[in-house]
């Protein structure tokens, strides 16, 4: 029976990402229904599961519970393999012909460091389809240049567009938006790659550059340089010729709320949610170019109505009248934001050790799916027996000499129970 | 797509000979239709009849407004096909329902509830043609109390819990530059086709797809809803700064970055080469922490004495991430890129030359089609006289009815 979430079902995925960009893709992956397994090294484990210790992370196995973890390795499996060990490479050519992608994000040389070139999986699985994610790219003058979310940002042409304007400091985004947009095109890139295994019958190399996928968000910027030789400007949370168009101040600590009027039957909508006060008729508000022109005194005009109220109560006014708007939420609220809550866009995670959190579910929504999450992130090696007993036929005493060796291990090596801790800092 | 499947499959595109109409507006899916146009899918754009609002929005060459040279339309319906279509006329559905027996894939973003109130919805397009994947693409979905409210890229930037981490925390919350919920939402867009696609010819059964902009950018919100979730914590928004060894500072040409894990340290020390970082309260993760301040003013004053190109420069033989706030101008003559093709580079008739980025991957088993973007209506004769088999004077008629 096709169950139209998980399009995906039937496809096996070796996931050697880390940190964010490319779990993330493997999540999209995993929620579509392919199967991923999660290779972590004993001795070189997703850096995701110890970048929050104790007390934060909670349990006594702390590297298998924090929210980071869970957020993007939910419905994988894992499998803990010394992939820089001849006999860890080994188990990964005898798993490889069961897989049909292989997913990395390691720093740019790192796959062929290792021995495990296109050329080399393709040795073990003829039509592979192989995604290196490296943040500039396999080839290039920058090739060995690394970073991370924030780098790939400014290295796009992104973090040049955005600031308040009067300070002429440019402001990154408050996430790591280049690593979730990345993860979005490197899942998209292995669906497209199925497709064309599917009616060629071969697999191929892709080399997904983060910084790449990035500036293809950023186009009209690109345009605007080849026509005019012009850079954008600041603009804040102002708007080229709508007014208003601000983020207002409400009542509380750092409360706002984002309105925007886009025609003139939405002024007379914002006119009537405010109670249609005086200064509203003056003839200076009276069109769209006008009121772009006098937005600075429009703004305050607005702030004066909204500053004593709360922006849930704002919102609501607004949201009768139809007039694009949004209360800024805080990360406690978005949580429980209604309209997200009645889509069922949250989903219950259970986790042995931590017990029952919120985290979000379809990224979209295919008709006719059930829940997205089915697992929580797995714990370190947890698949261990399943895949390389199960699904690969090794014996017992076979993984067992494995585990001996270091080549296998269901706890990263060096890192303590969390009772047996110095308390540390964390980084988040 | 029985005529392509002769073709040697180096020449062959994942999307050759699959056909998409394309019934959406603005950004978000036509980004996702670009891409699959550029990786050979035949993508008919269904406009109104005065045209994808993104022909009236710029940049235009010379700031001179024109419907065929804005910078926008031109960048995201390259290799599209465009057909013009009224469908509040009877006859702009009836054209419509026709073609649309032959599509694999439709992507539209009307307000929820339009298409199916006109007999268009997915259960009508799909009753003759149940391998048909179709996606919506509206800024909160077809469901839900707010289904309804329009958006704008500010509001849904709020709405997601994005805005709320982004900005100086001493001011007002800010918002990212360009359009940013409409972009992603459409890159998520292409990868939910592409996975449904793939379904529907594994198992000749196509899918409805119901895409929320809000939740596309409320998903990739990092940890920061777990964080709240799991543990009830709330995060202030940093402005520039997460802690010294991830942040952008002044260099002497701009500004630089730099976003260090624990692990990226010992690089770090040896890029920086500043003695007191080998010190423990400064070498030690926790105590660096303790230390922060201490480590970031020291840091504004190595920054400000480097340059952009240095950076990059140092990141590359330290292995070290750091980086610059790069610059269109910057991009569209680098060294890197240009080796890398990522540009299309054209000539365009009206438009004159034109550097844009030209596809999303680099791959060995297929190229990206960089073409141009289609006239208003370009494609009306050939699409519903050549192919439906109209005839001419029906065009006339149809034009004179403002269905086309």
């Amino acid at each position: 029976m096709f169950d139209p979430g998980r399009p995906l079902s039937g496809v096996r995925v070796a996931d050697l990402t880390m940190i964010w960009a490319g779990p993330y893709a493997a999540k999209i992956l995993a929620d579509q229904g392919a199967e991923v397994i999660k290779i972590e090294s004993p001795r070189a484990w997703d850096n995701i599961r110890t970048l929050i210790p104790p007390p934060v992370a909670l349990g006594e196995h702390w590297w298998n519970t924090n929210f980071y973890l869970h957020e993007y390795s939910r419905n994988k499996k894992s499998l803990s393999l010394d992939l820089a060990s001849d006999d860890g490479k080994a188990v990964l050519a005898r798993l490889l012909p069961h897989c049909d992608v292989v997913i990395e994000n390691y720093r740019t040389d790192v796959m062929d460091n290792l021995g495990l070139t296109y050329e080399w999986l393709r040795e073990q699985k003829e039509d592979i389809i192989v995604v290196g994610m490296a943040g500039f790219g396999k080839t290039g003058p920058e090739k060995d240049a690394v970073g991370y979310g924030p780098i790939i940002e400014m290295m796009s042409g992104m973090t040049s567009t955005s600031g308040y304007g009067d300070d002429g400091v440019p402001y990154k985004s408050g996430i790591s938006y280049g690593d979730p947009i990345a993860g979005i095109c490197a899942a998209a890139a292995v669906a497209t790659a199925l497709i064309q295994r599917k009616r060629t019958g071969q697999g191929q190399y892709i080399d997904l550059a983060q910084r790449e996928v990035m500036s293809t968000l950023l186009g009209e910027f690109y345009m605007d340089w080849s026509m005019n030789r012009r850079l954008p400007d600041h603009i804040g949370t102002g708007h080229d010729w709508m007014a208003p168009h601000n983020v207002y101040r409400c009542a509380g600590d750092d409360e706002w709320i984002a309105i925007c009027v886009r025609t003139d039957a939405e002024w007379e909508g914002l006119k009537r949610a405010m109670g249609a006060p005086d200064w509203a008729e003056r003839p200076e508000y009276s069109d769209q170019i006008l009121r772009w022109e006098h937005r600075a005194e429009l703004d305050e005009q607005v702030t004066a109505w909204t500053s004593s109220k709360s922006k849930t109560d704002v919102f609501a006014a607004l949201h009768a009248e139809r007039i694009p708007s949004s209360p800024v939420w805080k990360m406690l609220e978005v949580i429980r934001e209604p309209h997200l809550r009645a889509r069922g866009f949250y989903e219950p995670l259970q986790h042995p050790e931590v017990g029952i959190w919120s985290v979000h579910g379809w990224l979209w929504r295919a008709d006719g799916a059930g829940p997205c999450i089915l697992a929580p992130a797995p714990d370190f090696g947890q698949h261990n027996a399943e895949i390389l007993g199960g699904l690969m036929g090794m014996s017992a005493d076979e993984q067992w000499a494995l585990e001996a060796a270091g080549i296998i291990a269901t706890q990263p090596e060096g890192v303590p129970l969390a009772s047996e801790m110095p308390p540390t800092p964390s980084m988040l | 797509m029985s005529e392509h499947d002769q073709e040697q499959p180096s020449t062959l595109r994942p999307f050759d000979g699959v056909r998409v109409l394309e019934l959406a507006e603005g950004i978000s899916g036509p980004y996702a239709g670009r891409w699959l146009a550029a990786l050979g899918a035949d993508v008919i754009k269904i406009e109104r009849t005065i045209g994808d609002p993104s022909r009236a929005f710029g940049p235009w060459p010379d700031d001179l407004p024109d419907d065929e040279t804005s910078g926008l339309f031109l960048y995201l319906n390259g290799d599209k096909r465009s057909v013009t279509l009224n469908l509040e006329t009877s006859d702009g559905r009836e054209i419509l329902r026709e073609l649309s027996t032959s599509a694999e894939i439709v992507i539209e973003s009307f307000e929820p509830g339009y298409l199916s109130s006109h007999g268009l919805g997915y259960h009508d397009l799909s009753a003759d043609n149940s391998a048909l994947v179709m996606i919506s693409i509206t800024p909160f979905g077809q469901t839900g109390p707010n289904a309804n409210l329009p958006a704008t890229e500010l509001t849904l930037y709020a709405a997601s819990g994005q805005m709320w981490l982004t900005g100086h925390p001493a001011r007002a919350p800010l918002k990212n530059g360009g359009s940013q919920p409409s972009y992603q939402a459409g890159l998520n867009a292409f990868a939910a086709i592409s996975g449904a696609y793939y379904g529907a010819i594994m198992h000749e059964q196509g899918s409805y797809i119901d895409l929320s902009m809000q939740e596309t950018y409320a998903g990739m919100a990092e940890a920061f809803h777990n964080r709240a979730s799991q543990l009830g914590i709330e995060t202030q928004r940093g402005g520039n700064f997460l802690n010294a060894l991830w942040g952008i500072y002044e260099v002497s040409d701009g500004y630089g970055g730099i976003c260090a894990l624990p692990r990226n340290y010992p690089g770090f020390a040896r890029a920086v080469d500043i003695p007191e970082l080998q010190e423990e309260r400064f070498s030690d993760p926790g105590q660096r922490l303790i230390n922060n301040d201490e480590l970031m003013a020291m840091l504004y004053g190595w920054f400000s004495g480097q340059t952009r190109q240095g950076l990059m420069e140092l990141g590359i033989e330290h292995r070290v991430p750091f980086g610059f706030v790069a610059s269109f101008e910057d991009l569209s003559t680098s060294e890197h890129l240009q080796s890398r093709d990522f540009f299309a580079q054209r000539d365009d008739e009206r438009a004159g030359s034109l550097t844009y980025p030209g596809r999303l991957w680099v791959s060995d088993g297929h190229d990206w089609k960089m073409g141009r973007a289609p006239l208003l209506g370009e494609h009306n004769m050939d699409v519903i006289h050549g192919e439906l088999g109209y005839e001419r004077e029906d065009l006339v008629r149809l034009r004179e009815l403002d269905a086309i």
